[in-house]
C-alpha cells in the first residue's frame, strides 16, 4: 500500500494556526458587531445585498424542481378542472366589472367634487406585479420572497398588496429579489380606519393575526367591523382593505380594549401580488404642484 | 497513530468532496424551506449537521472560519438577523472541535448522545440573541430541532464516510 493511502496522517507539530478558541473570539465578535451593525444601524444591507447575489444562482437552482412540479400539476389538472376554474373566474370577473364600472362614475364624480372645493387630487400609485417564491425561513419572523428586486425598481418601503387586500411593506431590497415583512410580525405596524365610526387606530401584528393598540375601552369597535388603511402615514394609498375585527374584550379592569383583527390578505397562500409605490413621493409631488384651477363658474365673494 | 478498537482504515478525503458536501447541505436546507414545510421552527439544519460532522472528522480543514462564512449565506438567504447563524455556527465549530478527539472512540448511541448538548447549545444562543434583538418565541415546535439533528447524525456518519470506505485500489475482482 503506497505511503498517503490512509487517512490517519499526524498532525503537523508546528504551523497549526492560531486556537480555536482565539479564532471563537474573532469570529465571535465579527458576528456580533455584523449583529449590530444590521439591527441598530442598518448599514449591513450592501453586505446582505452582495451574499444574496452570490447566493443567488444556488436558489435558482434549488427552485427549479419546485417550480417544474408546479407546472407539471398544472398541466396534468383535468380538463374539467380546468374549465371549472375558468368558469369561477368569469364569474367573478363580471361581479367585479360591475363593480368597476361603478368606481369609474364615483371616481369622476369624486374628481369632479375636488375641483369644486379645490381639493388636492387623489393619488394614484403606480405599480408592479410580483410572485411570491417562497416563505422566509426564519422561524421568528414573518416574511415572504418575492422575485422582483432593484432591477425591477422595487423600493424599500412599497406597500405589497395581494387581491384581498394589504399583504405588507417590503422591508429589504436585492437586485433580483426583495423581502416582504407580512402584516402578522411583530415589527409591522399598520394606520387603519375603521370606515363605519371613523376611529383611526394602529394594528400591530401579534401571533397569527393583527392587534388594535391604545384603544379606548368604550371605542366605537364591533366584531365583524372592517379595517381599511387610513392613508395619514404617505405609505399605505388610503381605501385599502386591511382586515376584520375578530374578537373584542373591554373588561372594566383595562383601560383599553383588546382588539384582535384578521387580515383579510391571505397571507399563508398569497402568490401573485402587487408592489405599490410609497405614496409619500407622490403626495409631495401633488402638494408642490400648483392646484388645478376650479371648472365653471366660480361665486364671487361677498 | 491511536485508534480505537475495531476501526476501519479510512483513505485521506478529499478536499472537493467536503466543499461539495457543504454545498449540497446550504442547498437540502434551502430545498425544506422553499419546497417542503416553508417556514417552520422544528425544521433540523442539516447545514449545522455537516458542519459538525466535518469539525469532528477533519478538523484541520473545516474551522471556525468555515463555520462563520457558511452562517453569514445562511442568514441571508434565511432573511434572519445578519450574524445570527455566523456567531451560532462558530460557537457550534468550538465545541465540536473540543469533542473531537474522543467523540469518536464511542458508540454510535454514545456520539449521539455527546452531540446533543451541541446541538440544543446552538439553538438556544439563536433565541438568546434573537430575545435580545426584541423577537419572541417561534414556538414550542422549536424543541424538536435538536432531537431531529441528533437523529440525523448516524445517517450523515454513514453517508459522509462511503467515499472514505471505498477500497485503495480497486479493480474487477474486489469492486469494493
Amino acid at each position: 500500500m503506497p505511503l498517503g493511502t490512509l487517512d490517519s496522517s499526524p498532525p503537523p507539530f508546528f504551523r497549526q494556526g492560531p486556537s480555536a478558541l482565539s479564532k471563537l473570539f474573532f469570529f465571535g465578535l465579527l458576528a456580533v458587531l455584523l449583529m449590530v451593525a444590521d439591527l441598530r444601524f442598518h448599514v449591513a444591507q450592501p453586505l446582505r445585498a452582495t451574499l444574496a447575489t452570490v447566493l443567488y444562482p444556488l436558489q435558482w437552482v434549488v427552485l427549479r424542481p419546485v417550480v417544474w412540479l408546479g407546472d407539471g400539476g398544472r398541466y396534468f389538472q383535468s380538463l374539467q378542472a380546468s374549465q371549472e376554474s375558468a368558469a369561477a373566474a368569469q364569474y367573478q370577473l363580471g361581479l367585479q366589472s360591475q363593480r368597476a364600472q361603478q368606481v369609474e362614475q364615483l371616481t369622476l364624480e369624486n374628481a369632479r367634487l375636488r375641483q369644486l372645493l379645490e381639493l388636492r387630487a387623489r393619488v394614484n400609485a403606480p405599480a408592479l406585479a410580483a410572485q411570491v417564491l417562497y416563505d422566509a425561513a426564519d422561524p421568528f419572523r414573518q416574511k415572504v420572497i418575492l422575485d422582483k428586486g432593484s432591477l425591477s425598481a422595487v423600493q424599500a418601503g412599497s406597500p405589497v398588496l395581494d387581491e384581498y387586500g394589504v399583504l405588507g411593506q417590503v422591508t429589504q431590497v436585492y437586485p433580483l429579489a426583495s423581502e416582504v415583512t407580512l402584516l402578522t410580525d411583530s415589527h409591522q405596524t399598520i394606520p387603519v380606519l375603521n370606515p363605519r365610526s371613523g376611529v383611526r387606530a394602529l394594528a400591530v401584528g401579534v401571533t397569527q393575526g393583527m392587534a388594535l393598540q391604545f384603544q379606548d375601552a368604550h371605542v366605537d369597535m364591533q366584531v365583524g367591523d372592517l379595517l381599511t388603511t387610513s392613508g395619514i402615514d404617505g405609505i399605505y394609498p388610503p381605501g385599502m382593505l386591511v382586515g376584520r375585527i375578530s374578537q373584542i374584550d373591554r373588561h372594566t379592569s383595562d383601560v383599553f380594549a383588546r382588539i384582535r383583527v384578521t387580515p383579510v390578505a391571505h397571507t399563508h397562500s398569497a402568490l401573485h401580488v402587487l408592489v405599490l409605490k410609497p405614496s409619500a413621493d407622490a403626495l409631495v409631488a401633488n402638494a408642490v404642484a400648483p392646484a388645478p384651477p376650479a371648472s365653471g363658474p366660480r361665486r364671487a365673494k361677498p | 497513530m491511536m485508534m480505537p478498537r475495531g476501526k476501519e482504515l479510512l483513505l485521506p478525503v478529499r478536499q472537493v468532496f467536503i466543499w461539495a458536501s457543504l454545498a449540497t447541505a446550504l442547498a437540502l436546507a434551502m430545498l425544506q424551506n422553499m419546497a417542503l414545510w416553508g417556514r417552520a421552527a422544528w425544521l433540523p439544519d442539516v447545514v449545522a449537521i455537516v458542519l459538525v460532522f466535518w469539525a469532528i472528522h477533519q478538523p484541520l480543514r473545516v474551522g471556525v472560519g468555515t463555520g462563520f462564512l457558511l452562517g453569514l449565506l445562511v442568514d441571508v438567504h434565511q432573511a434572519a438577523l445578519l450574524g445570527q447563524h455566523a456567531l451560532t455556527y462558530t460557537a457550534l465549530i468550538y465545541l465540536a472541535i473540543g469533542i473531537h478527539r474522543r467523540l469518536l472512540w464511542f458508540s454510535m448511541a454514545g456520539q449521539m448522545a455527546q452531540v446533543l448538548p451541541l446541538f440544543a447549545a446552538a439553538h438556544a444562543l439563536a433565541v438568546l440573541l434573537r430575545l435580545l434583538g426584541g423577537d419572541g418565541w417561534p414556538g414550542w415546535s422549536m424543541l424538536l430541532a435538536p432531537l431531529l439533528e441528533t437523529l440525523l447524525w448516524p445517517v450523515f456518519s454513514v453517508l459522509l464516510l462511503w467515499p472514505q470506505r471505498q477500497a485503495p485500489d480497486p479493480d474487477a475482482t474486489r469492486p469494493l
